[in-house]
């Protein structure tokens, strides 16, 4: 690889550098008043392990901007081999608390290695993709993206790590459209999911099935074909509530655990009721800085990365939680835009890629703070604590910076 | 390829842009409805309404005697904590506590030190507080922010007996104990946990679970009740553990052993149930529990007989002529060797350029097999030493357990020593030694090393005629067979005879131990082990039998001197007591 010579600093996107500084700033303030109770050592207390990692994280940003555009096209595979490889690796670790998600290399902290095959893949993909000669209208070029996002996907799912995996999944949909795939293809693969969903509640299953059929009337393929897929997505969605309870009851916990990683009911009910008091009671203004009492009396659980945002409801309330957000969606638009003016295909596409696991992020993260959605194990970009989260999303925001500059390398 | 211009169109752009704001909208729109909408609602919640999780430890299971009696119980106490958040002025505090209740604030303090885990975690203080100390504390609760009190079950001993070897103690665990296990989660600090005897071996028994209490804790910390939406766990009780031992009987050996080193062991052979076991000098069970002072540790520690070391299981001793019987049934297993094979016994015995001496120097004159037994000649058994073999012996030793663990269920056994052909080889080098390793081995001297264990099994061997089960402690559903041995009947009634004769002939090394009861018949052998640690180890073992039921006992008194005089009356003491016991082991 070979640095490039003439970057001008003044071309970069100061308006997501200023987005990322800001978040960043707001999570060191909220992980210096959680740290004030801990007593531990360096890399214990969050907070400054979280001002520790800022270092190697900028760095690393820092570097990826002086990296010529057609190295990352050049060496995308490369890394893509590379990042199955360390997804692998901690298999051969003993298990961490019953995982497999950290990779031990005698450092005073592990490594989540998940975090850089996340961004390895999202270019890989982005690489296939902006290839001139891929016709969007077969269908396999929809399924060759889809299998090269799922063999690490299945992999992290299996350390396990649900949350990681989702996100690592996040990008295919929306970087196949960028790509021009029928949208009409992208629904036949997310519909049978739909089917076997709803299929639990009646009103939602008839809603479903009226959707599904307007939507492929609309997009008019041949009736035969309309047909098929319409009765083989209401047969799927007919059959799973008794494939669901030909399961043994052992069986049916082994996968409502792993939906929600929570093995204990109470424990979950319990989590999520401590994070809404702790943000109900914030109010518009907030308790105060460093005055939370659900947070200092150590009600709220995780909550220097999981529930973070949890705290800045309690202490900072609902006015810095708006702006945490739209800042959150200025950043992401900004990137978004980036794309669409982008001259070439694969900066495009890695960028919609890279907004695309930013979102993921922030929608689970904080959806689960407010009991939307059970999922749990996310952080929140930026303002969560967490050394190879926070590096491998500086390192996504150094390659949105250096691909967001027009001109060629 | 980079060449690939970008083809997104606007309306693409717009649609992805869209989909970003709907789901950030959301997301606003959710936290304004926690926080805007119901902020009066949670507000309320988080100062009157804190849920708190508080973890409810099980009370340990007992330890039973076979009677039920209880061996090991629990005593409520009271620990005292502190929530280090909500301490004002330590010091001021601490202080105020030693006052109220008498406890020493040096400790207070060096306590809060040693459990201090978190700002919001109860931190202990103090722990074995009377109800009164309690009491005291309670009416000063005003000037004692942040202290709270909490009940505690912990290691109690009723009975007379200690038992310590056996019944093992317990550890509060502290950090490094917890750091260092696989599942931390099980343990929490100042749980207890087995740490040795049958509380470690049997700890997932007696330990049981831990409970969950939710309660309301108000702004200030103070509990406002259990909270109605969560249901609490109850703590699963440990489960008792019915051991084998009779109180009676431990009791009883244990006032025997005073200011006395060495082993008894009581059992019925037939089962491998122990009746009582002591290994002394001993210590209080209690040792380990309530406050310990440093002197007392110290001088446990450093006592020069070992009191911490369990001799029964863990104990090597040169067995010495108790184990004749095994050579007699080596002896008698080749067909070559008459059963009224004689020697002269003249005192001496020269081996090669080796003078080996009988015990009685005087020499016993003209010996058989059953007088060799009974007055306990050596020298007829280094005369006969042509009938078998190093290797051959020592698969006879094998045959009745020595040389590998016997398998009780507690902790820390060692294995003993047989020595083979290829054992000597290796120690000595191939030329290094001779068959005068044979004359000493045979007589049960030499190499040779066992555990008290594995005579009291080796004497249920022979009590039973091979039929014994396993030594054990806590009352088994599965009785663990000794492996069989191929001794003829006839050889069997042998020994046990040749064995009663030790009782009851005239010049019978084991007449003290019969305690001359009506319908009791006793069978034993004595032995004297010479060893390198000064007085020879007196050695009696030995079995009675009482309207067909039977009763082991092994005595063994460290450097006591001869077999005879030291460890049969010390025997007879124990027979007796099985005989007299207040739950009647025999039917009179």
């Amino acid at each position: 690889m070979r640095v490039s010579k003439n970057i001008s600093y003044s071309e970069l996107s100061f308006k997501i550098i200023w987005s990322v500084l800001f978040l960043s700033l707001i999570g060191l303030i909220t992980l210096y008043s959680i740290s004030q109770q801990h007593e531990g050592s360096f890399f214990v207390n969050p907070f400054t392990k979280q001002l520790f990692f800022l270092v190697p994280a900028s760095i690393i940003a820092f570097l990826i901007i002086h990296i010529p555009r057609y190295s990352i096209h050049k060496y995308s595979y490369a890394f893509y081999i590379i990042g199955i490889f360390v997804v692998i690796l901690p298999f051969f670790n003993s298990p961490h608390a019953g995982t497999y998600r950290w990779l031990n290399l005698g450092l005073p902290f592990s490594i989540q290695s998940s975090e850089f095959a996340k961004v390895f893949t999202t270019i890989a993909l982005a690489r296939y993709l902006s290839d001139n000669t891929l016709r969007m209208k077969n269908f396999t070029s929809i399924i060759i993206p889809i299998f090269l996002a799922l063999v690490p996907t299945l992999i992290v799912m299996n350390q396990p790590d649900l949350g990681t995996s989702i996100v690592m999944m996040t990008p295919v949909l929306p970087m196949l459209y960028w790509a021009g795939a029928k949208p009409f293809y992208l629904f036949l693969i997310l519909a049978p999911i739909f089917s076997m969903l709803t299929a639990f509640n009646t009103i939602a299953f008839t809603i479903w099935a009226i959707v599904l059929g307007i939507i492929i009337i609309s997009s008019r393929p041949t009736l035969i074909v309309s047909i098929f897929l319409f009765f083989k997505n209401i047969f799927l969605g007919l059959l799973s509530p008794f494939m669901w309870n030909s399961l043994s009851t052992y069986q049916q916990n082994r996968i409502l655990t792993f939906i929600n990683p929570e093995k204990d009911p109470l424990g979950a009910a319990y989590q999520i009721i401590q994070s809404k008091t702790a943000i109900g009671s914030g109010g518009i203004f907030g308790k105060g800085w460093g005055a939370g009492t659900q947070t200092h009396l150590k009600f709220l659980p995780v909550q220097e990365s999981d529930f973070i945002l949890s705290v800045i409801g309690e202490e900072m309330g609902f006015i810095v939680i708006l702006v945490v957000l739209l800042v959150v969606g200025y950043l992401i638009s900004q990137i978004l835009n980036n794309s669409f003016f982008s001259k070439d295909r694969f900066s495009s596409l890695a960028l919609i890629g890279i907004a695309t696991i930013i979102l993921a992020h922030v929608f689970v993260n904080t959806a689960m703070t407010v009991g939307l959605i059970p999922v749990k194990g996310l952080p929140f970009p930026f303002i969560s604590a967490g050394g190879s989260f926070l590096i491998s999303t500086y390192a996504m925001i150094g390659l949105s910076l250096k691909l967001s500059i027009n001109y060629a390398d | 390829m980079l060449k690939a211009d970008n083809l997104v169109s606007y309306k693409q752009y717009v649609f992805v842009l869209g989909i970003t704001w709907v789901l950030l909208i959301i997301l606003i729109l959710r936290y304004f409805q926690i926080q805007i909408l119901g902020y009066d609602q949670y507000s309320k919640k988080a100062n009157t309404n804190r849920i708190r999780r508080i973890t409810i430890s099980a009370p340990r299971g007992l330890i039973l005697d076979r009677n039920r009696r209880i061996l090991v119980d629990n005593l409520p106490t009271y620990i005292l904590n502190a929530i280090p958040g909500e301490l004002e002025e330590k010091a001021k505090i601490f202080k105020a506590i030693s006052k109220t209740s008498g406890l020493d604030s040096a400790i207070i303090s060096k306590n809060y030190k040693k459990y201090y885990r978190s700002r919001f975690i109860p931190t202990r203080l103090a722990k074995d507080l009377t109800f009164d100390q309690i009491s005291k504390l309670e009416e000063n609760r005003l000037d004692l922010k942040g202290i709270y009190f909490q009940q505690f079950a912990e290691r109690y001993f009723p009975s007379k007996t200690r038992a310590s070897h056996i019944l093992g103690y317990v550890k509060e665990v502290d950090k490094e104990i917890r750091n260092s296990m696989a599942k931390k989660d099980d343990y929490e600090l100042g749980d207890i946990i087995g740490w040795s005897g049958l509380e470690k071996s049997y700890e997932d028994f007696l330990k049981g679970r831990r409970g969950v209490q939710f309660h309301q804790v108000d702004a200030y910390g103070r509990e406002a009740g259990h909270v109605s939406d969560f249901n609490p766990i109850d703590p699963e009780p440990g489960q008792n553990i019915l051991t084998t031992i009779d109180i009676n009987i431990q009791k009883k050996i244990e006032d025997l052993m005073n200011n006395r080193k060495g082993v008894i062991i009581v059992g019925i052979p037939k089962t491998g149930e122990i009746l009582g076991a002591v290994s002394a000098p001993d210590f209080k069970p209690d040792l380990f529990t309530g406050h310990i002072s440093a002197f007392d540790w110290r001088s446990i520690l450093n006592h020069p007989d070992k009191p911490l070391i369990n001799r029964f299981s863990r104990g090597l001793y040169p067995p010495g002529s108790i184990v004749k019987m095994i050579t007699e049934a080596a002896l008698l297993t080749n067909t070559s060797f008459s059963p009224f094979n004689t020697q002269e016994c003249k005192g001496v015995y020269q081996f090669g350029d080796r003078v080996f001496g009988c015990w009685y120097t005087d020499g016993h004159g003209t010996v058989d097999l059953t007088s060799a037994i009974s007055n306990s000649c050596d020298i007829y058994f280094y005369k006969t030493i042509d009938y078998y073999n190093l290797d051959i012996l020592s698969s006879f030793f094998r045959l009745f357990g020595f040389g590998t663990p016997v398998g009780i269920d507690i902790e820390g056994e060692s294995k003993g020593l047989v020595p083979t052909v290829e054992y000597m080889d290796k120690r000595y080098g191939k030329s290094g030694w001779s068959r005068g390793a044979l004359l000493n081995f045979c007589i049960g001297q030499g190499e040779i090393l066992v555990t008290p264990l594995q005579v009291f099994n080796y004497i249920n061997i022979l009590a039973t005629k091979g039929n014994a089960s396993r030594p054990h402690f806590v009352t088994l559903n599965k009785l663990r067979k000794n492996p069989p041995l191929n001794i003829k009947p006839e050889n069997w009634d042998r020994i046990t005879y040749d064995m009663r004769q030790v009782i009851i002939d005239i010049k019978g090394t084991g007449k003290n131990a019969d305690p001359n009861i009506e319908g009791l018949k006793l069978f034993g052998k004595t032995g004297t082990a010479e060893n390198s640690h000064g007085k020879d180890h007196a050695w009696f073992i030995g079995w009675m039998d009482m309207k067909g039921e039977k009763y082991s006992v092994v005595v063994l008194i460290e450097n006591g001197g001869s077999g005879g005089s030291i460890a049969a009356p010390i025997a007879k003491k124990v027979f007796e007591q099985i005989v007299t016991s207040e739950y009647p082991l025999v039917n009179k």
